[in-house]
């Protein structure tokens, strides 16, 4: 018996049992499908991460600075929370300052922002909306393109002159027929003009750029701000990391001389960069790729025990087919290979399952919900080997066993 | 040391063997000294426990003697390890069983391929020869029908295909006809008769004496010993 007439034997026995099949197989199934979509949700988000997420919110070699304060509904005690709300706002000046003595910058933006329950041109209105005020080179920042119109100038922010770059949301409902350019906006009782359209960003995180309108600072200090000159977020961009650390210890030094910090004292602002967010989420995805194994390694040697049992109870039904064999010479290393053929078969049918179903989850999880997902192939080739070595490991024994059966004792057998 | 005679298929020397049984021995075989010569037609008969399955199992190979000596084709058999007798019963032992023992799930000719499988024959070389095989016992026409579209005597007559495809030097048959009616077996023996013109070393054990009238030598045993050994003419009554 050559090892391919005992894979399709073993492949017309899973056809002709198709429900038994299924049930022997689930482990298996289940382990490869389970090891096949983590690792997709993993890669994807990882790429996300890395490459929108981290560039597009926090950027490349950027430290974001702002001021702690207490968050509304946030957990910390009253001691905090009164400590919290005595720290410095952070002001213009602090920016100006900055601007002059941390070395290396190379783009640099700051910004406030509130949200707007509506924003209406004409008869049209859209909710829920996020005004940010920010300085000349925000949207180069951020990275945010402009494919309709222009973005924002240092004039305009200097003369505080009333322009508006909307988001693709907002373009789409409040303009829905005709170009936005050119066209009022109002935003509360002001009347702004729209000069440019933000590229669509869509996705998880998409309705932050989509749904902004963003003004000249100067603008917003003159028509929104609370408390003036205070800035929310300064952001710094720095060409290479090295500079980027440099940078980020200038800040701190001389934001802590500004507030008067002693030595020991915490900083009553932070610093943040998107090596923080990328930890964060290494650190998720470590969770993530730890008990990944854990359960897939579960899954699979249940799945390899229900396989030994079905093999070794096939050994059973056809004691008397292997007694022949022997009887026609086979050697013991026939019957082996025969049964660890038929084991690794029926496994591999099963990794092949579970790698299909794992791939359509994988599809549906991208397609259906904000979580990015890509199935490398790695993963389908690390899957199905799996499945595979499942099925060699726990078809040793049946396979041993009926390979020692005495062929007289085998012959007789009913 | 004692050599056998060249024409001397089968050759034993007080050939014993025994069964533990708890703290019993059973004492299958108790000295089998015999020779059977190429292109002899050889029944044998005996009671249950007689040790005819015994005797049947050492000279087909499948198992060893607790002592005593064995040459199968003038080569000593006696001592050899599992996977030199699987060796042996491939090239040198054709069986034919009472129950036919073909595979239910494969054709008729993957059945009669086994023994060139195990031998390691090219495929396209197993299927002529295979093919040829059928061919010889009038099967040509039944060559991709399962065992349970054959009739009993199709049957037989695929395990008799399948027990020469590899030319052995010896034929055992095990109560053949055991399953067959009258006429069908009938027709096996035929079957037995033609190969044994044509030169095939036949050993078959059966219980029924017209049948065993079908062989040119008898031998009976007893207790694990022969009792009778004569040679006779086919087809004359045996008493």
């Amino acid at each position: 018996m050559n090892v391919f007439d005992a894979v399709i034997l073993a492949l017309r026995q899973v056809w002709a049992q198709k429900l038994k099949s299924f049930f022997t197989l689930l482990g298996v199934i289940v382990g490869v499908m389970f090891l096949i979509s983590v690792i997709a949700v993993v890669e994807g988000m990882n790429r996300y991460v890395e490459e929108d997420f981290a560039s597009s919110i926090f950027g490349i070699n950027t430290i974001t600075i702002e001021r702690v304060y207490s968050r509304r509904g946030g957990r910390e005690d009253a001691r905090t929370r009164r400590q919290r709300s005595r720290n410095p706002w952070i002001k213009t000046p602090d920016a100006g300052l900055l601007q002059e003595s941390v070395p290396n910058i190379w783009y640099m933006a700051y910004n406030v922002d509130r949200f707007m329950p509506e924003v209406r041109s004409g008869g049209n209105k859209r909710k829920n909306v996020r005004l940010i005020g920010v300085t000349d080179q925000y949207l180069a920042l951020q990275g945010w393109d402009v494919i309709e119109g222009r973005g924002l100038t240092r004039i305009d922010d200097t003369r505080a002159i009333r322009v508006a770059v909307i988001g693709d949301a907002i373009a789409k409902k409040l303009y829905p027929d005709d170009s936005p350019l050119e066209q009022d906006i109002r935003l509360g009782p002001f009347r702004y003009r729209v000069v440019g359209v933000l590229e669509r960003q869509g996705g998880l995180i998409g309705n932050i750029r989509d749904a902004s309108v963003v003004i000249p600072w100067g603008a917003y200090q003159a028509d929104f701000s609370r408390r003036r000159d205070v800035v929310d977020q300064i952001q710094i961009r720095f060409r290479t990391s090295e500079a980027m650390v440099a940078g980020q210890e200038a800040t701190e030094e001389i934001l802590r001389a500004r507030h008067r910090l002693r030595p020991g004292e915490e900083n009553d602002f932070s610093i943040e960069t998107a090596s923080e967010v990328l930890d964060a989420w290494n650190a998720v995805k470590n969770v993530l790729l730890a008990a990944g194994p854990g359960l897939v390694a579960v899954a699979l040697v249940v799945g390899g025990i229900v396989i030994m049992n079905i093999m070794l109870m096939s050994v059973l039904e056809r004691t008397r087919e292997i007694g022949v064999r022997k009887a026609l010479g086979a050697r013991r290393i026939d019957i082996t290979r025969q049964f660890l053929a038929e084991s690794a078969t029926l496994s591999s049918v099963g990794a092949g399952v579970g790698m299909l179903i794992g791939i359509v989850l994988a599809k549906l999880v991208d397609v259906a919900t904000p979580l990015p997902a890509s199935v490398p192939l790695w993963s389908i080739v690390v899957g199905v080997t799996l499945g595979m070595f499942v099925g060699l490991v726990f078809g040793v024994y049946p396979a041993v066993r009926a390979s020692r059966l005495d062929p007289i004792v085998a012959l007789r057998y009913e | 040391m004692m050599m056998p005679p060249d024409d001397a298929v089968i050759l034993t020397q007080d050939l014993k063997k025994d069964y533990e049984l708890g703290a019993e021995t059973i004492h299958a075989l108790r000295g089998i000294d015999m020779q059977i010569n190429k292109n002899e037609f050889v029944a044998i008969m005996g009671p249950s426990g007689s040790g005819k399955s015994t005797l049947l199992n050492l000279i087909g190979c499948l198992d060893t003697p607790s002592s005593g000596k064995y040459w199968l084709g003038g080569h000593e058999v006696s001592q050899l390890d599992d996977n030199e007798l699987a060796r042996i019963r491939n090239r040198q032992v054709g069986f034919v069983f009472q129950t036919f023992n073909l595979l239910p799930r494969t054709t008729a000719l993957h059945n009669v391929e086994l023994p060139l499988i195990y031998a390691g024959m090219p495929a396209r070389e197993r299927h002529e020869r295979a093919k040829a095989a059928l061919d010889a016992v009038g099967l040509a026409d039944r060559m991709t029908h399962h065992p349970s579209e054959l009739s009993g005597g199709e049957r037989q007559r695929v395990a008799m295909a399948r027990a020469l495809v590899n030319q052995p030097s010896l034929l055992l048959a095990d109560e053949p006809t055991g399953n067959l009616d009258s006429v069908t077996s009938e027709e096996i023996m035929e079957i037995l008769v033609q190969l044994h013109e044509r030169g095939e070393t036949i050993l078959l054990v059966t219980h029924e004496r017209h049948i065993a009238a079908y062989s040119n030598r008898l031998i009976t045993l007893k207790d694990g010993m022969i009792e009778t050994d004569e040679r006779h003419m086919i087809g004359a009554p045996v008493l």
